[in-house]
């Protein structure tokens, strides 16, 4: 048995791997698996790094089922209202057209080749569309088998030769002269660091859960997305000199209560308050093909029946045929929601007779942007490609760019050769002496007590109430939880070393959230600014941070449309 | 604590401990039943359960703070 409280009480040192590769997926996700594959196809050597193991890791490791994709067949062949209905939902304003005219391009190719591959893409033979839409609506979401998707990209990876290095963190990314070079990593099972020369990168290391506290804040791992997904990309990205943008405003999700799970456009319930009455206006009853969408278009709706002294709001199944159950239940176990199932049928919960009660997950907050990429994944610097939650893609964001990425990483790998110099040795040795350091204290806060202090900096001043005055306070707690961890944090083996490297990365977008919640100085979406209480037409723009030497430099762009 | 090892049916292959994205498993040695040490950071994605070959072995127990609220109908 593994013991916490047994302390080597000689020096811990690192063994040393080099590798090299011509392209380099960090992440084994759905984005990272798609790069790969891609990059392999087009005949470069490639590696995938990933901090789990690929056949289970992320988001989508349990499975997801729903994929946005325009099918001429299906939605007529102009494509033109489709990125119209785009531009009206969650990532409208963030992305120009001709990035979602690529993306719902590519996403009818990704689906015809994972049905070709064993993902069931079609329902009974036929393409079936439901969920994330408004009554009447263009219907965006492709109902999708995705279990046993992770199982599947993985042996489409190793058939195509890819090499796969589970259980291996890479924590920051080795550049030279503008360009990315490869990555440092660090082995989660065992003492040992890796340097891996790359010609390209692509990052796919998902979305930023544990930035702020759960939505149950005494349980940390009850996020609605995987709790693995922490943002290291961002934050060497970041490093490494790329452009990080929007990560000012934040996203807020709901669910069932206390139980956190992605895949509420999957219940086909009616969200009644505790009288039964609706408390939107598109359904009156279960429907299966829309759900209720009244929280995508009302967000603040359960907080406001709770303050308002209406509360809770249900999610009621009642009146679901026995036919219509079994297809909500199926969606619900491809969406990875299985363990939530198991749950209340052992507790005797039966989804038609009791409403089960939703909420928002009201300190669970996330970035809304990330790592800015193009059409053709490109970075804002050279060798380097970030695909699908990198900054808020989604299944088919993941598959399309994941994609687009290994195609052009693989063909940026055959123009430039592997950085020979001793840059990165220098930088591999600076961090090095950070690994030492964490893994050879002996006293001190371990990575969740640092975890705990910056959330509670972050909900608490960069929450949904932000002002000034919060955000300063906010900030200088920040940068002293930031320089006690650095030079206080321990961990007493690889695994928490892993958590240390993951509460440093967000530590570095914390910080990036206050200073760019701070330039924002309007109310847009979530991001509350009581001092400045209105959304200010003039501010439309996009939010770009970058490091320079004196620090973040931040720039207002306007988005192309 | 999640997840549950059934001790007589486990037979010790390790797949649980691959399957686990959060590692809680983690210092779990090859051919002994493993031990989830980090029982806090389990997701309850069930992927421990889906990997293990032996029928009943392991189970999630979800942690009574992320209990499903409900009510019943009047």
């Amino acid at each position: 048995m593994y013991l916490l409280n047994s302390f080597s009480m000689s020096q811990i040192g690192f063994k040393k791997r080099e590798i090299e590769t011509d392209v380099l997926c960090i992440g084994g996700g759905i984005a990272g698996l798609m790069a790969a594959i891609r990059a392999s196809e087009c005949g470069s050597k490639v590696l995938v790094v990933e901090k789990a193991d690929t056949l289970y890791s992320g988001s989508g490791g349990l499975g997801n089922d729903h994929f946005m994709c325009y099918i001429p067949e299906v939605h007529g062949s102009d494509i033109e209202p489709m990125i119209d209905e785009f531009q009206r939902g969650q990532q409208g304003g963030l992305r120009d057209r001709s990035f979602i005219m690529t993306w719902l391009e590519y996403s009818y190719e990704m689906v015809k080749l994972w049905d070709s591959w064993g993902i069931p893409m079609k329902y009974k033979g036929q393409y079936e569309f439901a969920g994330h839409a408004l009554p009447g609506h263009l219907l965006m979401n492709l109902h999708y088998a995705g279990a046993n998707q992770k199982k599947i990209l993985t042996e489409q990876a190793l058939k195509r030769k890819v090499k796969i290095l589970n259980r291996v963190m890479c924590f920051d990314l080795l550049y030279d002269m503008g360009k990315v070079c490869g990555a440092i990593g660090i082995n989660t099972r065992e003492d040992e660091t890796l340097i891996i020369r790359s010609k390209s990168v692509v990052l796919g290391t998902g979305s930023v859960m544990r930035l702020y506290p759960a939505s149950t804040p005494a349980w940390m791992f009850n996020t609605r997305l995987s709790p693995t997904c922490v943002g290291d990309g961002r934050a060497m990205a970041y490093r490494a000199g790329a452009e990080l943008v929007s990560i000012e405003i934040p996203l807020i999700r709901c669910g069932p209560k206390y139980f956190a799970r992605a895949g509420k456009a999957t219940w086909a319930g009616v969200l009644r308050d505790p009288s039964g009455r609706p408390v939107g206006p598109f359904v009156t009853k279960p429907d299966n093909k829309y759900g209720d969408p009244v929280v995508d278009i009302y967000q603040d709706m359960f907080v406001d029946y709770k303050k308002s002294g209406r509360g809770p709001v249900y999610m009621d199944c009642d009146g679901l045929s026995d036919e219509e159950l079994d297809y909500m239940l199926h969606w619900l176990r491809n969406e990875g929601n299985v363990s939530l199932l198991r749950y209340l049928e052992e507790e005797g919960i039966d989804i038609r007779k009791n409403p089960i009660e939703f909420w928002t997950y009201e300190h669970e907050l996330f970035p809304r942007g990330g790592i800015y990429y193009n059409e053709r994944a490109e970075t804002s610097i050279d060798g380097l490609y970030a695909a699908g939650d990198e900054f808020f893609g989604g299944i088919s964001g993941a598959a399309v760019f994941g994609w687009i990425a290994g195609e052009n990483a693989s063909a940026y790998a055959k123009k430039h050769d592997v950085n020979e110099s001793n840059g990165p040795e220098i930088q591999s040795k600076e961090n090095e002496s950070l690994l030492l350091e964490l893994r050879n204290r002996r006293v001190g806060p371990d990575w969740k007590e640092a975890n705990i202090a910056l959330q509670q900096i972050m909900c608490d001043y960069a929450g949904l109430v932000r002002s000034e005055t919060l955000l300063e306070a906010g900030l200088r707690a920040l940068l002293k939880v930031k320089e006690k961890a650095k030079k206080r944090m321990m961990a007493r083996n690889s695994h928490e070393l892993m958590r240390c490297l993951e509460v440093l990365n967000m530590i570095e977008i914390g910080e990036l959230v206050f200073t760019t919640a701070r330039e924002r100085k309007e109310t847009r979406g979530k991001h509350i600014r009581v001092d400045y209480p209105f959304t200010n037409p003039l501010l439309e723009k996009l939010l770009v941070v970058t490091k320079t030497e004196k620090g973040p430099m931040l720039e207002w762009r306007i988005a192309r449309k | 604590m999640p997840p549950v090892i059934d001790k007589e049916k486990c037979i010790c292959c390790g797949q649980c401990v691959e399957a686990c994205q959060c590692d809680v498993f983690f210092g779990s040695k090859k051919d002994e039943i493993p031990n989830a040490i980090y029982p806090d950071e389990c997701w309850h994605c069930n992927a421990c359960v889906e990997a293990c070959p032996a029928e009943g072995a392991i189970k999630l127990r979800i942690p009574l703070p992320l209990m499903i609220l409900y009510k019943e109908r009047k």
